[in-house]
C-alpha cells in the first residue's frame, strides 16, 4: 500500500495535468465548454480522470508494484530463516535479472549457513558429549552454557543452571574468587583444584582449567571452564599414600624384629653358657657367656640410640668443613682395619675442592657408614682367583665448585635389585650379626637434610658404588621433605 | 662313637653357644662361618648332622643345602635350617602376603622359588626349620630326635 498509492496518484496527476495542458493549448477546452453544457464537460472530465487512474493503477501494479512486493516478501522470508525460498526465473525483464541475482545470493547464503551450522553442530557435539564438565559464563558471572558432562557430574538439568550465577555450583566461594583473581592476571588458570557442589549437596573435587574468552577487539566476553572430576582419583591416591605409609611401618617393624632376634639370639645363647658355667663351676665359660650377653645389651643400646636419632627432629650445626681433610682423616681411621682384612684402599681427592657448609659430625658419620658398608660388602664376597677386595674413594666437584661429591666404590658382593630397592629403608638389613638396619637410613636422611642426594649403583657379585652429593653452600631451608618412610619413622 | 655336628652360620655367637651345648651333650661340634667354609668342612669332617643358616655370605644356606643333598655321602644326613624371619614361610608351601614382612618379600619369594625348585628336582626338604632366637637346650633335644637317640 505504501508503494502503490503515491506512485499511482502521482502518475495519474501528471497524466491529467498533461491532458488539461494539451486541451487548453489547442483551444479545445474552450471549444468543448462552448459546445456542451458545463455539466456534461464536468462529467466527461470525471470519467477521464477515473479511467486514467484505473489505467495507471493497472500499469503500476502490473509492471512495478507486484514484482517489488514479491522481492520484499522474498527478502522477508529469507530474513526469517526460510533459507530454501527462491524466485521463479521465467521473467526476462529487469525483475527477472533481479530475481536471478536474488536466487544466487540466497544459494551462497544457504551454503555458508549450512557450513556454519555443521561446524557449530560438530563443536557442540564435542562439548556436549564430553564427559568433562564444560561451562561458559558471561562477564557478570551468569552461566551461559552447561554441557551434559556438567549435568551428569553435578546432578542439575541445564535449565536449572543456565542464567543463574555460577556461584551456585561452587562449594567454596573463596576458591571461586581466588580463581577469578588469578584469571584477571593471566587469562588462563590451568589445573585449578576446586570443590563443586552437586544438586544433592555433595562436594566433588574437580580439576578446573579456566580461560577468559575475548572478542576480536580484546574485550572480555566471558569465561570458559573445563573441569575433570578427580574425587575418586584423589581418594585412591590418599589410600595409596596411606598404604605406602603402612608398608613403610611394616618394613620398619620387620627390620626391627630381625635386628632384635639377632640380639636376643646372642642373649639366649649367652645366658645358656652362663647357666652351664655356674652348674659346672666353669668360670671361663661363665665369663664368655656373660660377655656374649653384655655385647648384645650394648648392641641393643646402640640400636635404641640410633632409633632415637632417627625419629628425632634434627637441627644440624652448620660450619664450613674441609671435606678433603675429613676424608683423609677417615682414610687414616680405616687403613689399618682394611689392611688386616686384605682390602686395598685408594683415595683420590680433586685439587681445590671447596669446603662444604654442613654439620661436621653428621656428615662424618654418613661417610664412615658408607665406607664401612663397602668393607662389609667385600667381606661377604667369595672372590674368584685373580680378584682381590678393593675400595676406591673419590672426592670431586661435579659442577665447578657448586657441590661436592664423595663416591665410594667397592668390588664386593653387590646387591640384588630387591635389596637395592630397600637399602635406605629403616631397619632393613641383610647382615645377620652387625646390622641394626638403620645405618643407611640415617645416612640418607643426613644427606637430604643437607640438601644433597645419595645415589647407589649396584650389581650382584660385582660391587656397589654409593655417591653422596652435597651443595657446597649448605642446605636450603625446608629442603627435607617428609616422604612415606620419613613420616613413618617419625610417626 | 660320638657323632659330629656341623654348624654353619655367619653369626659367631650362634656357632659358639651351639657348639658348647652340643659338646655338653656328647657331640663333636664343628663350626663354619660361611657357605664356602661350610662345604669344605663337610667334605673334610663327614658330619652326621648339619645346621645351616639361611642367610649368609658366600653361598646361601639353601645353595649349600642343595649341594649337600646332591652328594652321595650326605643324601640321608639330617639338615636343620636356621632362619631369621622366614621359618613360618619356609615350612608352609604357600604363605599369605603379610604386610609386616614386606622388606623380606623378595627374600620370601626367592625362598618359595628355591623350595619349588627343590621339589621339582626331587630334592628332599630339610628335616627341620628352627627360627631364631635359638634355645640351645631345645635344639639339642631336636638333634637327639633326628639322630634317633
Amino acid at each position: 500500500m505504501k508503494i502503490r498509492a503515491p506512485i499511482a496518484w502521482k502518475l495519474s496527476s501528471v497524466f491529467l495535468f498533461i491532458l488539461v495542458l494539451v486541451l487548453a493549448g489547442t483551444g479545445a477546452l474552450g471549444h468543448l465548454i462552448h459546445e456542451y453544457h458545463l455539466l456534461q464537460v464536468v462529467l466527461f472530465a470525471i470519467a477521464v480522470v477515473a479511467l486514467t487512474v484505473a489505467m495507471v493503477w493497472f500499469l503500476t501494479n502490473r509492471l512495478l508494484d507486484r514484482p517489488v512486493r514479491q522481492l520484499a516478501e522474498g527478502m522477508r522470508k529469507l530474513g526469517e530463516g526460510d533459507i530454501g525460498f527462491r524466485f521463479p526465473t521465467d521473467r526476462t525483464d529487469d525483475f527477472g535479472h533481479l530475481a536471478r541475482a536474488f536466487n544466487q545470493m540466497a544459494d551462497k547464503l544457504e551454503s555458508s549457513l549450512t557450513e556454519v551450522r555443521e561446524t557449530r553442530d560438530y563443536f557442540e557435539g564435542i562439548v556436549e558429549s564430553s564427559a568433562d564438565v564444560i561451562v561458559t559464563v558471561n562477564p557478570r558471572g551468569y552461566v551461559y552454557t552447561f554441557n551434559r558432562g556438567a549435568e551428569q557430574l553435578l546432578g542439575y538439568e541445564r535449565w536449572e543452571v543456565i542464567g543463574r550465577h555460577v556461584e551456585k555450583i561452587f562449594a567454596d566461594q573463596g576458591e571461586r574468587k581466588t580463581a577469578m583473581e588469578l584469571l584477571k592476571d593471566t587469562d588462563n588458570v590451568p589445573n585449578y583444584e576446586t570443590h563443586l557442589l552437586t544438586s544433592s549437596g555433595e562436594v566433588r573435587e574437580v580439576m578446573l582449567t579456566l580461560t577468559r574468552l575475548r572478542d576480536p577487539d580484546g574485550e572480555p566476553i566471558g569465561t570458559f571452564g573445563i573441569g575433570k572430576d578427580v574425587t575418586e582419583a584423589n581418594a585412591m591416591q590418599r589410600r595409596l599414600l596411606h598404604s605406602e605409609r603402612f608398608a613403610a611401618i611394616g618394613q620398619a617393624l620387620a627390620g626391627l624384629q630381625h635386628a632384635l632376634k639377632n640380639m636376643l639370639n646372642a642373649m639366649q645363647g649367652g645366658a645358656y653358657m652362663v647357666k652351664l658355667g655356674l652348674r659346672k663351676d666353669d668360670r671361663p665359660l661363665l665369663e664368655e657367656g656373660w660377655a656374649m650377653v653384655a655385647v648384645a645389651i650394648g648392641n641393643l643400646t646402640a640400636m635404641t640410640t640410633h632409633m632415637l636419632s632417627y625419629v628425632r627432629e634434627w637441627k644440624p650445626v652448620l660450619e664450613d668443613v674441609d671435606l678433603a681433610e675429613m676424608i683423609r682423616e677417615i682414610e687414616g681411621f680405616f687403613r689399618q682395619t682394611m689392611e688386616d682384612k686384605g682390602v686395598s684402599l685408594s683415595v683420590s681427592i680433586e685439587d681445590g675442592v671447596p669446603s662444604v657448609r654442613c654439620d661436621r659430625r653428621l656428615l662424618h658419620s654418613a661417610v664412615m657408614d658408607i665406607i664401612s658398608n663397602a668393607v662389609d660388602a667385600c667381606m661377604e664376597k667369595d672372590y674368584p682367583g685373580g680378584e682381590t677386595p678393593a675400595i676406591a674413594i673419590r672426592v670431586h666437584s661435579p659442577d665447578a665448585g657448586n657441590s661436592i661429591a664423595v663416591a665410594v666404590k667397592d668390588n664386593g658382593c653387590g646387591m640384588s635389585p630387591e635389596v637395592r630397592a630397600n637399602v635406605f629403608a629403616p631397619f632393613f638389613s641383610t647382615k645377620s650379626r652387625l646390622g641394626t638396619g638403620l645405618g643407611l637410613a640415617l645416612t640418607s636422611r643426613t644427606i637430604r637434610l643437607h640438601g644433597g642426594e645419595i645415589e647407589v649403583e649396584s650389581e650382584l657379585n660385582m660391587g656397589s658404588e654409593f655417591r653422596i652429593i652435597v651443595p657446597a653452600g649448605g642446605p636450603v631451608p625446608s629442603k627435607e621433605k617428609p616422604d612415606g618412610q620419613e613420616s613413618a619413622g617419625r610417626g | 662313637m660320638a657323632k659330629k655336628v656341623l654348624v654353619v652360620d655367619d653369626d659367631p655367637n650362634l656357632v659358639r653357644f651351639l657348639s658348647v651345648a652340643l659338646e655338653e651333650n656328647g657331640y663333636i661340634p664343628i663350626g663354619a662361618f660361611d657357605g664356602k667354609e661350610g662345604w669344605a668342612k663337610a667334605e673334610a669332617e663327614n658330619p652326621d648332622l648339619f645346621f645351616l643358616d639361611v642367610m649368609m655370605p658366600k653361598r646361601t644356606g639353601f645353595t649349600l643345602f642343595k649341594q649337600i643333598r646332591k652328594d652321595e655321602r650326605f643324601r640321608n644326613t639330617p639338615v636343620i635350617m636356621l632362619t631369621g624371619v622366614t621359618a613360618s614361610l619356609a615350612q608352609q608351601d604357600s604363605a599369605s602376603d603379610d604386610t609386616l614382612e614386606q622388606p623380606y618379600g623378595a627374600l620370601r619369594e626367592s625362598l618359595r622359588k628355591i623350595i619349588t625348585e627343590m621339589k621339582e628336582e626331587g630334592v628332599v626338604k630339610p628335616d627341620l626349620f628352627i627360627e631364631k632366637p635359638v634355645d640351645p637346650e631345645d635344639v639339642v633335644e631336636k638333634v637327639r630326635e633326628l639322630l634317633g637317640e
